[in-house]
C-alpha cells in the first residue's frame, strides 16, 4: 500500500524498468539524453514565443520555419537553426555595450578623406615610428618627437599628407587612370583588394614580378584587357586589335611598405609612373612621389591609409561616371583604336603564317591557296 | 695636361660612367634593415621617384601611348572618342590574375560560412582535388606548387563543413577544384597463376631486383639456373631465399624458378624472400598474417645513404684534430 501510493505521488517515472536510471543520473551531470533536450528546448522555445507574441505588439520570428517535418529530429540541421534562432533572438539582450573598435569595419567599411581626423590617426597608431637610432634623417620634417626610444610622427603631418594623397587619387581616378595599390605584408591583403575594389583599380599583395612595368609586354603578355565606355560597360569586338596593344600601365601607384618594394618603386620611377607610399621614420622619403609620414608596421594604419585612399578613388569614380552621364568625358582616349568592322575585315594572317620584313620591303605580300595575292592585305600594291 | 693623380682618377670615371650610376643595390640590403640603412647614407640617396602630377597643366593627363586622336569614321556604330583600355581583372599585375581570382573568391566564400559547424573530424567526405599540374595547364600563367597549395587549404577547410548544412554556392565552387574521379573506384585486379599454374611476383631489397616464378612441385630451387648452394655461399642466405617456404612448412610443395640481378648476396637473398612470399599469397592467400608475422611481406625501404661532403663515408667523421 506504501508503495502504490509513493508511485501515485512520483508518477510513472518510478515504475519504468530502468531502475538503474536513478544511480546514472547521480554519477552523470547530463540529465537527459541530446535529443531529449533539444526536444524540450524547442518545446520551451515555442511556449516562450507564444508567451511573448501575447504579451507585446512587435512578434518574435518563429523557428518553425527554418526546420520542416523532414528534418531529422536531433540532426545537426535543427541544431544549427535552432542556434541561429536563439541567437536572433535573444543574442541581443544584456548590457549594452559601448561603441568601440571593430577590426572588420575598417576593412568592410573605411573612412573617407572627410574623416580625417587628428583623433582617428591616433587611434590608429599612426603615429609610432621607429627606434631613433633607426631612422632616416630625411624624415625629421614629418617627425614631432621623442618618447620611449621612438620617434614620434607628427599627425598634423600625416592628416595634411594623407589628404593630398587622397585628392591625387580622386583626380587621377576622375581622369580614368588606373591606379595599382600594392601591399605585400602579411594582413595587407584584405585592404589592398578593398581599396582597389573601391577605387575601380588594381590590386597586388603577393610578391611583385620584377620588370612588370619595364619589361611587361613579356610578363602581362597572357594577361586580359578589355575595352570599355564612358559607363563602364565593356564593348566587345577589339579582341584581335587589343592583342597588338601594348601592355597596360599603371597610372598611379599606392605602395603600404615601400621599404619592401624598392623594385616597383623604382620600376615606376623609370618608366614616370607617380607613387603614393606610406613612409615611415626608417623609410626614404625620395622613393616615392607623395609621402605620408605615418606607421607601416601597425595593421590598423595601413588599413585606414589604405581604405581613406580606397573611398577618394571612389568619389573620383563617382564623379567621372557622373560627368559621363552629363556627356562630359573626363578622359584621353587611347589613339590606336579602330572600329570593330574594319579591323575584322582585314584578314588576319593565318596560324603559323609570318611575314618576313625584308621580303616585304622587296615586294611580297602574303599569298592565298590560289597563288593570288592577298591584296586586300591593307597596304596596297609593291 | 698633366693632372694631379685624384684628378686624373676622377676624369677616368668619369669617362666609364661608374659615378653616374651608383651602386643603390649592396647585395643583401634589403633584408638587413642596418646594412640598408648604412648603404643608403653612405651612397648618394638619389630619388628614383617620378616626377608629380601636373593637373592644372596643359599636358594634364599624359597619353598612354602615342599623341594624336583618331580620326572619327563616318556612320561609326561605336565611339572611339569614349573608350578606355582597362584591365579585365584586378589581379592584372600580379601577372596571374586568373590565380588571384580564384583564390580571392574562394576566400570570400570560406568567410561568409565561416561559422557554419563542420563534420566530426576525420569524416569530410574523401575528394581528389585537381593536381598542380592539371591546374596549371588549364590557364598560362607563372603559378608555383606552394601558392596552389593555398588554394588548396581553402578547399580543405570548406570541404569540411558539415555535410547537411553545406550551402549551394560552396559545393558550386568546390566542384570546380574536383577530379571528379573516385579514387577507390578503381581496384587493381587481383594476381592469378597462369596457364601452367605459375604465380609470377617480384621482390626488392637494396639494389636487387628478384622475378620468382611459383608452381605446385617438388621442392626444386633454381637461382639464375643455379642450385641454391651454387648460387649462395652463406647458409644463412640460402635460408633467407626460401624463409617464406620454411615457414609455412611448405618446401616440398612449391618449385620455385628465380631470376636475381642486382646488388649483392645478402640483397639478393632477401629479394627473393619478399617474391617467394608475394607469389605464395597468389596461390594461398589465406597465409599472408603468417608471413607477416615471420617479416616477409614488408618491403625493406633501407637503402645505401649516400656519402656527404665534409664526411668520410655517409656518417663516420674525420679524425677530430685539435687545430
Amino acid at each position: 500500500m506504501i508503495l502504490r501510493q509513493l508511485a501515485l505521488r512520483q508518477g510513472r517515472r518510478t515504475l519504468s524498468a530502468q531502475s538503474c536510471r536513478p544511480w546514472r543520473r547521480y554519477l552523470s551531470s547530463e540529465v537527459d539524453r541530446i535529443e531529449d533536450s533539444l526536444q524540450k528546448s524547442s518545446q520551451e522555445t515555442h511556449s516562450i514565443e507564444s508567451m511573448v507574441n501575447a504579451h507585446t505588439k512587435q512578434s518574435v520570428p518563429s523557428i518553425g520555419n527554418a526546420i520542416d517535418a523532414t528534418t531529422e529530429p536531433g540532426s545537426m540541421v535543427e541544431e544549427w537553426h535552432l542556434y541561429q534562432h536563439m541567437r536572433n533572438t535573444i543574442g541581443r539582450s544584456g548590457s549594452d555595450i559601448m561603441p568601440h573598435y571593430k577590426p572588420h569595419v575598417l576593412v568592410n567599411h573605411p573612412p573617407g578623406p572627410a574623416h580625417i581626423s587628428l583623433e582617428l590617426l591616433l587611434a590608429s597608431q599612426c603615429h609610432l615610428g621607429h627606434s631613433t637610432s633607426l631612422w632616416n634623417p630625411a624624415n625629421s620634417r614629418y617627425i614631432f618627437g621623442v618618447r620611449e626610444g621612438i620617434h614620434i610622427i607628427s599627425l598634423e603631418q600625416t592628416a595634411a599628407h594623407l589628404r593630398r594623397a587622397a585628392k591625387i587619387v580622386r583626380e587621377v581616378c576622375l581622369r580614368g587612370g588606373v591606379v595599382l595599390f600594392a601591399g605585400t605584408r602579411d594582413g595587407h591583403e584584405r585592404c589592398v583588394v578593398k581599396a582597389a575594389e573601391l577605387a575601380g583599380g588594381c590590386h597586388l599583395f603577393d610578391r611583385w614580378t620584377p620588370g612588370s612595368i619595364t619589361n611587361g609586354q613579356q610578363l602581362l603578355e597572357h594577361c586580359r584587357m578589355k575595352v570599355v565606355n564612358e559607363f563602364d560597360e565593356e564593348v566587345p569586338g577589339f579582341e584581335n586589335q587589343l592583342q597588338s596593344m601594348p601592355v597596360i600601365k599603371p597610372d598611379l601607384v599606392v605602395c603600404l611598405n615601400p621599404l619592401e618594394n624598392f623594385v616597383l618603386l623604382r620600376e615606376c620611377g623609370q618608366n614616370n609612373i607617380p607613387t603614393i607610399g606610406i613612409i615611415d621614420t626608417d623609410a626614404d622619403p625620395s622613393w616615392v612621389t607623395y609621402q605620408i609620414p605615418a606607421n607601416d608596421d601597425s595593421l590598423r594604419s595601413v588599413q585606414l591609409v589604405a581604405g581613406v585612399l580606397g573611398r577618394a578613388g571612389e568619389e573620383g569614380q563617382e564623379a567621372r561616371k557622373k560627368a559621363a552621364r552629363e556627356g562630359k568625358i573626363t578622359f584621353r582616349p587611347p589613339p590606336h583604336l579602330e572600329q570593330p568592322q574594319a579591323a575584322a575585315e582585314r584578314p588576319e594572317l593565318e596560324k603559323g603564317e609570318r611575314v618576313d620584313p625584308i621580303e616585304f620591303m622587296h615586294g611580297k605580300r602574303p599569298q592565298r591557296a590560289d597563288g593570288a595575292a592577298k591584296e586586300e592585305w591593307g597596304y596596297g600594291e609593291a | 695636361m698633366e693632372l694631379p693623380a685624384a684628378a686624373m682618377r676622377r676624369v677616368w670615371l668619369r669617362s666609364c660612367g661608374a659615378a653616374s650610376r651608383p651602386n643603390v643595390f649592396p647585395r643583401g640590403f634589403l633584408s638587413n634593415p642596418a646594412s640598408r640603412r648604412k648603404c643608403l647614407s653612405t651612397s648618394s640617396r638619389r630619388s628614383i621617384a617620378a616626377a608629380e602630377i601636373d593637373f592644372d597643366g596643359p599636358q594634364s593627363a599624359p597619353p598612354p601611348s602615342g599623341d594624336s586622336l583618331p580620326e572619327r569614321p563616318q556612320g561609326a556604330p561605336v565611339n572611339l572618342d569614349r573608350l578606355r583600355i582597362v584591365p579585365a581583372s584586378p589581379s592584372y599585375f600580379t601577372a596571374r590574375p586568373n590565380f588571384t581570382d580564384d583564390l580571392l573568391r574562394l576566400r570570400q566564400v570560406l568567410r561568409r560560412y565561416e561559422a557554419l559547424p563542420l563534420a566530426p573530424p576525420g569524416s569530410a567526405p574523401k575528394v581528389a582535388w585537381k593536381t598542380f599540374g592539371q591546374y596549371k595547364g588549364t590557364s598560362m600563367e607563372p603559378v608555383k606548387v606552394s601558392r596552389y597549395n593555398l588554394i588548396l587549404d581553402v578547399l580543405k577547410r570548406l570541404n569540411q563543413i558539415h555535410p547537411s548544412l553545406v550551402p549551394e554556392e560552396v559545393t558550386e565552387e568546390l566542384s570546380k577544384f574536383k577530379r571528379h574521379v573516385d579514387p577507390h573506384a578503381y581496384k587493381p585486379p587481383p594476381p592469378q597463376l597462369d596457364q601452367w599454374g605459375r604465380a609470377m611476383s617480384v621482390g626488392k631489397r637494396k639494389s636487387s631486383v628478384a622475378r620468382v616464378w611459383l608452381v605446385e612441385g617438388e621442392g626444386e630451387v633454381l637461382v639464375n639456373n643455379k642450385t641454391l648452394a651454387q648460387a649462395f655461399a652463406r647458409v644463412h642466405d640460402r635460408e633467407s631465399a626460401i624463409w617464406p617456404l620454411k615457414v609455412t612448412q611448405r618446401i616440398d610443395k612449391y618449385n620455385v624458378w628465380a631470376l636475381v640481378h642486382g646488388g649483392g648476396t645478402t640483397g639478393q637473398a632477401e629479394a627473393l624472400t619478399l617474391a617467394v612470399a608475394k607469389a605464395m599469397l597468389t596461390h594461398e592467400p589465406l597465409l599472408k598474417p603468417v608471413l607477416r608475422r615471420a617479416g616477409c611481406i614488408t618491403r625493406d625501404p633501407r637503402r645505401v645513404e649516400r656519402k656527404k661532403p665534409g664526411k668520410l663515408k655517409a656518417r663516420k667523421m674525420p679524425a677530430w684534430v685539435k687545430r
